[in-house]
């Protein structure tokens, strides 16, 4: 089975993130990158499943040259190769102009199976996945916890929300949009880090895919969210804090 | 004057909360531009969805109705409402920003030559949607320039769907889109309950978690009862489990489980360094403990000072009272 | 003729086939000795080099080598009944060397310490001095071996231990009586024969038991590596640590060889005494069973061998706190940590430890910062709650919060107490806006790549707020960024908190306090770095010092160390509990610590104590409260 893994190279969950002078985006020397954390589980479910079925697991990864660390992380734990998409201007691309760059990146290489991530943890999109399975022909499905190859294709557990789950089954060729925590990611080694250095990192430039940045919703500012989490102490005796909280769980945590 | 589609959802045979909330979102929308609001009910059957539709707000509802709608395919979805919004052209389509609405919404949106604004908290005049970026450490402003109609999903709870006002009857349209069986490429299973023998505190929505405040396992009813009343999975501090008074699988902390629910609901547990590592990615932490210097208040949303055994059986009651 | 000679009987004018026989056994005593050690000093030889050793500086070499070989200190200072009885036996053979060479010598009739002269006189009454306390301690080993018999020498008594002391006893009697005979006497040559029988069983001997020592750990001890717990650098690209025989530097080949099984490393060992799998000398006997069996060439693995045969179990391996007691206590020079860090290293940098709490540990540091996985925002929001200033390039010190300091909200109050204290001596201070993790529980567990990217940021990180001097409050901290970042560059001057108060003890208001005090030695800062007065002194001016039953060098560990506070429940007791029940038991009203970790774990500990545990405090919050009074 071949299968193709789109990871994305993000600020580091706790990074300290500054607002850059064009207001439009972070400053990004100021920030430490990391692999997107669903796509290190789209990635594990990949490496997974070759164990299991044999194959190819192929990185694709859109960046400029710092997102080469992430891509030797997946060559690390065992990706056999890597596509390197050149480009800049990732965060002013909306969800399509991103997934057009990874759809025409990969339309050549035929994949039985194409991964990413559920969302990004920096634009939070969500919706590369989907968009790529709409540009490529094939059908997908999201929010996947565990994959299982079939005779006619794969079948997968899907999260439903409030704790429900569903069984899809769908043919191959196919996308998998991957949540986290479905499986137990496996660490980087240094030894796998050598062996990435021998495989392959085919770089390709965004210009030379031809796929258009135009986008159809552009981001024309950003800014510090108005309200930060502090602790609210609720007053007064048992009784009247309790219907305090009742109040606050029903219409600010909305969760009666 | 725009017309402004909300596609609802179904959830247990009635609009769900979050539906409301796009609707108030796409209000919000049609009074910016002086449009009207159109709800959208999708699926095999939608006679008492729709009229429910009718009954709040929307204008016009819409019924895309079709025997291959009747069990949520994205292929289905898209199809359908792909011909009703390029034969229509509205100008906005607001969705509630679901699971379900994740898995088609940005195929649709993408078969039109558009993008979904995905996951929106804020609408401002022009119209400027906000979104969270870096996982809420952010905010970013965006604006649709698309020819084509704008999609947007709302992030539940970003609109009060009170804000919806109730109106008068409205006017109920059928819409038959065409699908064949064939351009159904995924099959759907029913959805199952996670395996209910086990416990599982990693998917559980509610958790409320008892520590050592609580003195001795005699005194376990008592949040035993707070956690039947709000519905949530009971799980527990180490101390509490190395004691025996609960099974190990229902310890929270570096030992045990990590948890992430939307309310995290701490009754008499401090907050030691090995408990809040496996329970701060909690959207919404309460605390209860007699100790105001607890460190567990540190990372608590909400904080009640006071004796868990007052606090708690206060809370149970108004709890049972709030849910009727 | 007395019945007491005044000088040693020497039997004079051996027959040619006397001599000839004695030449013969001798030769085969020989033989038999170099066939066993030689191909033991094959496979020191072939083991790998170590990369970084250096003869240098030679001066400590010397004085380790007169202190623990010559004086016998640490045999003697950790143990000192049995450690004074192998002094005596020690010296006793030292005394003998001469003897013994005489001895032969005589045989071939070549004798050169004339009995009759003075100096020959003297020698051999100051032999007969050492042969009675060398036959007394001895015969004091045998009996503790053997009817006492301490747990820690194992379960199975050593036969070729009762065997080898009874030639010991031998050789000393027969020594002690030929000053009861004179030179002629049938009994002389009597005596001489059996001595010389005697010695020549013994030599033989040695190579085949763990008498073995007798011969290596004079060089053991001499070549040790310097450094406490020192961690080798890995060299080249297929060095991943100790994953298989090729892999085993000579230093681990001759320390495993040298290991005399006492045990003390697994007296005092946390994992050992709470009933888990890890017994420290089964590690160092697991490597030398590596050794004879496939070789210091061997591609086998040490810890599970493709055929299930392991030599070393893994799951012991990673049940190790690094407290170092062990590698402290050892008195052959046998250094475990790098050796158990070392085959770590071979487990993870090659992926085949697999463990979901130490893959998330390695998951959450390969992209976060700290490693309790928590968002560094949380860290900014303590310092601005704390009022901290942030560090400008300007202040004399750097304060380094750690991720205990910067995230655990006990870790805040002795940072919080610390602040407070230098802010009482005036001393300007400031905290960097961002701080990785140092590494230090993946360098225990033996992942160096993440070691390597946090320790080569945080070193940047430093170097761009010019910063050159740091203070801690977690000895994990101090020791990972003073040891080992120095594989990946020069990292500031760095002192542990409890170093800094101690030179102004004199300005942080001593109080007269009758309030008992215990103060638990945290590993990384005692055995580690050799800080035991200063908080000492720090304590003693906020109430009255009292100790526990291991205290300093032998302080027992708070079961946090070696990434195991990451690794979730342990079997067997829990090393928290043991140490703060002995705590506990010595009556205090405070446990004062001077590490958050060992904070952490007690607090867990103590809170589930019945009755009313004693409260527990770091050393900079008992200050902090001096100023407050």
């Amino acid at each position: 089975m071949k299968i193709i893994v789109a990871i994305k190279q993000v600020p580091e969950r706790d990074a300290q993130v500054r607002i850059d002078s064009s207001g439009k985006w972070i400053e990004e020397s100021e920030v430490q990158y990391a692999m997107n954390e669903s796509d290190a589980y789209a990635l594990e479910e990949a490496l997974q499943l070759k164990e299991k079925h044999s194959g190819e697991v192929v990185v694709v990864s859109a960046g400029p040259e710092r997102v080469g660390t992430t891509i030797r992380e997946a060559l690390a734990k065992g990706a056999d190769r890597a596509i390197h998409i050149d480009c800049s201007d990732l965060a002013q691309r909306d969800a399509l102009g991103s997934a057009r760059l990874l759809a025409e990146a990969i339309r050549g290489e035929n994949a039985d199976l194409v991964l990413t991530g559920l969302q990004s943890d920096d634009l939070g999109y969500g919706q590369t996945g989907v968009i790529l399975a709409e540009l490529l022909g094939v059908p997908h499905a999201t929010l996947i916890l565990h994959v299982e190859k079939t005779d006619a294709g794969l079948k997968v557990k899907r999260e439903l929300e409030a704790g429900w789950f569903q069984e899809i089954e769908l043919p191959l060729p196919a996308a998998l949009t991957i949540q986290s925590g479905g499986n137990k990611l496996r660490y980087a080694t240094l030894m796998g880090i050598k062996k990435a250095k021998t495989k392959e990192m085919r770089v390709v430039s965004a210009a030379d895919l031809g796929a258009a940045a135009t986008p159809v919703a552009t981001l024309q500012s950003i800014e510090l969210p108005k309200k930060q989490r502090s602790t609210q102490i609720i007053e007064g005796d048992a009784k009247a804090a309790a219907a305090t909280l009742v109040e606050k769980l029903k219409f600010e945590v909305r969760v009666l | 004057m725009s017309q402004v589609y909300v596609v609802l959802e179904e959830r247990d045979g009635r609009v769900s909360r979050a539906s409301w909330e796009a609707l108030a979102a796409g209000q919000k929308l049609a009074s910016q531009s002086s449009g009207t609001v159109t709800a959208i009910v999708v699926g095999g059957s939608t006679e008492s969805i729709a009229s429910e539709a009718a009954q709040r707000g929307a204008a016009k509802v819409i019924r895309v109705e079709h025997p291959l709608l009747a069990h949520y395919t994205s292929d289905g979805y898209t199809l359908a409402l792909q011909q009703l919004i390029e034969r229509e052209k509205p100008a906005f389509v607001a969705f509630p920003h679901t699971y379900q609405v994740r898995d088609f919404a940005p195929a649709l949106a993408a078969r039109l030559n558009e993008v979904l604004i995905s996951d929106v908290v804020a609408i401002a005049d022009g119209p400027v949607f906000t979104r969270q970026l870096l996982q809420g450490r952010l905010a970013g402003n965006y604006r649709h320039q698309g020819s084509g109609p704008c999609l947007i999903s709302v992030q539940a709870g970003a609109f009060r769907a009170e804000e919806a006002p109730a109106s008068a009857s409205a006017e109920i349209t059928p819409f038959a889109p065409q699908i064949d069986a064939a351009q159904i490429r995924t099959k759907p299973g029913e959805p199952f309950r996670g395996t209910a023998q086990t416990v599982d505190l990693g998917s559980a929505p509610l958790i409320v978690s008892v520590g050592r405040g609580i003195k001795e396992a005699d005194n376990l009813p008592v949040v035993q009862e707070l956690a039947a009343a709000l519905g949530a999975e009971l799980a527990a501090s180490r101390p509490i489990c190395d004691n025996g008074w609960l099974p190990m699988e229902r310890q929270v902390g570096s030992s045990g489980q990590t948890v992430s629910p939307k309310l995290y609901l701490a009754v008499g547990i401090s907050g030691a360094i090995q408990h809040l590592v496996g329970m701060k990615g909690s959207q919404c932490i309460v605390a209860i403990n007699k100790d105001p210097d607890a460190p567990i208040f540190e990372v608590a949303d909400y904080g009640i000072v006071g004796d868990l055994f007052e606090v708690v059986p206060a809370l149970t009651e108004a709890l049972k009272a709030a849910k009727g | 003729m007395t019945s007491l000679s005044a000088t040693l009987a020497e039997p004079q004018h051996f027959s040619l086939p006397e001599k000839l026989l004695f030449f013969l056994l001798l030769f085969a005593s020989i033989w038999l000795f170099w066939r066993r050690f030689g191909p033991i000093l094959e496979k020191i030889l072939k083991s790998r080099k170590d990369p970084d050793f250096r003869l240098a500086p030679i001066g400590r070499r010397i004085w380790d080598f007169f202190t623990e070989v010559i004086c016998q200190v640490k045999v003697i200072q950790q143990r000192p009944l049995p450690g004074l009885a192998h002094a005596f036996v020690f010296w006793g053979f030292c005394a003998f060397a001469l003897v013994t060479l005489n001895h032969a010598a005589v045989g071939f009739g070549v004798g050169f310490l004339d009995p009759a002269a003075w100096y020959g006189r003297v020698y051999f009454y100051l032999a007969a001095a050492f042969a009675i306390a060398c036959a007394i301690g001895i015969a004091g080993l045998f009996i503790r071996r053997f009817f006492v018999r301490p747990r820690w020498l194992g379960k199975k008594v050593s036969n070729e231990s009762g065997v080898i002391a009874g030639l010991i006893f031998l050789l000393m009697v027969t020594y002690l009586a030929a000053f009861f005979t004179t030179d002629a006497a049938p009994a002389a040559r009597l005596l001489w024969w059996i001595h010389t029988l005697t010695l020549l069983v013994f030599l033989p001997l040695i190579p085949h038991t763990k008498h073995l020592h007798l011969v290596l750990s004079p060089a053991t001890i001499f070549l040790k590596r310097d450094g406490f717990s020192h961690i080798p650098p890995l060299v080249g690209d297929e060095d991943f640590g100790l994953v298989a025989g090729k892999d085993i530097t000579q230093l681990v080949s001759l320390q495993a060889y040298s290991c005399v099984e006492c045990g003390r490393c697994s007296e005092h060992c946390p994992a050992t005494n709470t009933g888990k799998e890890l017994n420290p000398k089964e590690i160092i006997l697991g490597m030398r069973g590596y050794l004879n069996g496939p070789g210091p060439a061997s591609e086998q693995a040490i810890l599970a061998a493709e055929d299930g045969t392991a030599y070393v179990s893994q799951k012991a391996v990673f049940q190790c706190t690094t407290c170092g007691s062990c590698e402290f206590q050892c008195p052959v020079g046998i250094q475990h940590l790098p050796i158990m860090v070392g085959l770590r290293r071979g487990a993870v940098n090659t992926g085949t430890w697999e463990d979901d709490y130490g893959a998330k540990l390695f998951n959450q540091l390969e992209r976060g910062s700290n490693a309790l996985g928590i968002s560094a925002i949380e860290r900014d929001k303590f310092i601005q709650k704390q009022e901290l200033p942030l560090f400008d390039g300007t202040q004399e010190y750097c304060l380094w919060l750690g991720c205990m300091g910067g995230y655990d909200p006990k870790g805040r109050d002795i940072v919080a107490a610390f602040a407070r204290v230098m802010q009482h001596l005036g001393t300007s201070f400031g905290v960097l806006k961002k701080e990785k993790c140092t590494g230090d529980p993946v360098r225990r567990l033996g992942n160096d790549l993440v070691f390597q990217t946090l320790a080569e940021e945080n070193l940047k990180n430093l170097a761009q707020n010019k910063v050159k001097n740091i203070i801690s409050i977690c000895p994990h901290c101090v020791r990972t960024i003073q040891e080992d970042w120095k594989a990946y560059g020069t990292p500031p001057e760095i002192e542990h908190h409890t170093e800094f108060m101690a030179r102004f003890a004199d300005r942080l208001q001593p109080i007269q306090s009758q309030e008992k005090i215990v103060f638990h030695d945290p590993c990384y800062l005692g055995r580690n770095r050799n800080v035991y007065d200063q908080p000492r002194q720090l304590v003693q001016i906020t109430g009255t010092l009292i100790e526990a039953p291991r205290h300093r060098e032998r302080s027992f560990c708070c079961g946090a160390g070696g990434g195991l506070a990451f690794l979730g429940e342990e079997t067997g007791d829990r090393v928290s509990h043991t140490r703060a029940q002995e705590l506990v038991a010595t009556g205090a009203q405070t446990v004062a610590t001077a590490c958050p970790f060992c904070n952490t774990m007690f607090r867990d500990a103590l809170g589930e104590m019945n009755g009313t545990a004693p409260q527990l405090l770091d050393v900079a919050q008992l200050i902090a409260r001096n100023l407050d009074s």
